[in-house]
């Protein structure tokens, strides 16, 4: 497929999805609210299958990954380069959820398809590409295993932001964004309390120390020594 | 056809089968096995360096410190570092994630370079024979797939494989071969050190 091709394909499935997801709150997921949606964006229904021949589940995954665009692309745009990591990383997750205010109904009834059993690797990827594309919006540079706990970390947050945004009814979702400011600081609490751990372990023996050969060793017990 | 096919610049994926990982896929794993190899070998060097540091010899301070070996080694984990921070660099600029078991490599890669410099710095040149001679294959194997819409990344791993290579020809400088057990010792590194690309470029 050559690449006009591919982009007329995703410009079609852009606009197909757009004009479904009002019918999703009646019809569901479904390949009918599919080719409703096509109708309503003046295609043929029979497009619907073409945009996705996956079915409903591709649908989903093709909003998912959109979004995440959408995020990474607002986020530039506000210069999430100049805040805060920690800012940054709220704006990410506020950004991702706030652009599809208009869809909740369609997200829970997404959440729902993704957590049948065939579905949980999916619903995982796509989990993992959402707080992926926050962290690199985020102008994360980890390359150890830094990488998955920051992920990781911001997978939870943002899981539980998500399920409390959806059944939120306060103003302007206020309730949301405190929940997601004192999940942030609970995050930002687990490096102090691995410190703390860490500090503990510290006075006692290391076994590895048997391995240490001698003359730093020695060196070592002078210069302590030498200390009043 | 022939002729006309062997004038088309050769595309990056362009052999592959259904059921092969993507061209993107592929891409993503060589970077991902690539920084891996590099963050393994620069702990290696440092693991060999500790025990060498302090080990007693003719050098510095009573130790090996300062000797032609321990020089070289210096010099070749130098080189390793400026290689793993261009890798750093790709990861992060093309979105590839890092291998989930840099922490065992943490751990292994040093506890090889410590093992094999505890039986004496000829034993440790033929760890870094081995290990390089595997990567020299390994980056080989790589640039012969690359095609050239990745020249880039394609030239880079043809410089870091010539610096390998060297490395390699440094160790046998050192009397490499004639280190103790040396045909077991290199196949048992080289061994493990495929174990680990084949792991790296999965997971």
């Amino acid at each position: 497929m050559s690449q006009a091709e591919t982009d007329m394909l995703d410009k079609m499935r852009a606009e197909i999805l757009h004009a479904t997801l009002p019918h999703i709150a009646f019809d569901g997921w479904t390949m009918s609210a599919a080719e409703a949606g096509a109708a309503d964006a003046g295609y043929k229904p029979g497009d619907a299958v073409r945009a996705f021949p996956g079915g409903p589940v591709e649908m989903i995954v093709f909003f998912s990954r959109q979004a995440d665009r959408d995020t990474m692309a607002e986020m530039e745009k506000r210069g999430a380069a100049e805040l805060k990591v920690r800012e940054r990383v709220t704006l990410g997750v506020r950004l991702r959820l706030e652009q599809n205010t208009q869809h909740r109904e369609a997200i829970r009834r997404a959440l729902a398809v993704l957590s049948f059993p065939q579905n949980a690797a999916l619903g995982a990827q796509c989990l993992y590409r959402t707080v992926d594309a926050i962290w690199y919006a985020a102008g994360d540079t980890a390359t150890d295993y830094n990488f998955y706990t920051k992920r990781g970390l911001l997978a939870g947050v943002y899981s539980a932001t998500l399920l409390y945004w959806l059944n939120d009814n306060s103003e302007g979702f206020a309730d949301t964004w405190s929940f997601l400011d004192r999940r942030i600081a609970d995050v930002m609490a687990v490096p102090k309390t691995l410190g703390q751990i860490g500090k503990r372990f510290e006075r006692m023996p290391n076994p590895l120390r048997v391995f240490a050969p001698g003359p730093r060793r020695r060196r070592r017990r002078k210069g302590s020594a030498a200390k009043p | 056809m022939g002729a006309k096919k062997k004038a088309r610049p050769k595309r990056t994926g362009e052999d592959l089968l259904p059921g092969d990982p993507s061209r993107e896929e592929l891409i993503a794993r060589m970077i991902r096995v690539d920084h891996a190899g590099e963050y393994g070998a620069v702990r290696i060097y440092e693991g060999q360096l500790a025990v060498l540091n302090r080990k007693p010899g003719p050098g510095r301070y009573g130790t090996m410190r300062g000797t032609p070996a321990v020089a070289a080694i210096k010099e070749m984990a130098e080189q390793e570092q400026r290689h793993l921070d261009a890798f750093d660099q790709l990861l992060v600029e093309r979105r590839v994630r890092p291998t989930v078991l840099s922490p065992i490599w943490h751990a292994a890669g040093y506890a090889l370079g410590a093992a094999t410099a505890m039986l004496g710095e000829r034993a440790a040149m033929a760890c870094t024979v081995a290990v390089e001679e595997v990567i020299d294959e390994h980056y080989a194997a790589q640039a012969e797939r690359l095609g050239d819409d990745e020249a880039e990344l394609r030239a880079m791993i043809e410089e870091f494989r010539a610096d390998e290579g060297a490395h390699r020809d440094t160790a046998i400088a050192h009397e490499a071969e004639a280190a103790p057990a040396y045909p077991l010792l290199t196949a048992a590194v080289k061994t493990g050190s495929r174990l680990a690309i084949w792991l790296s470029t999965r997971v």
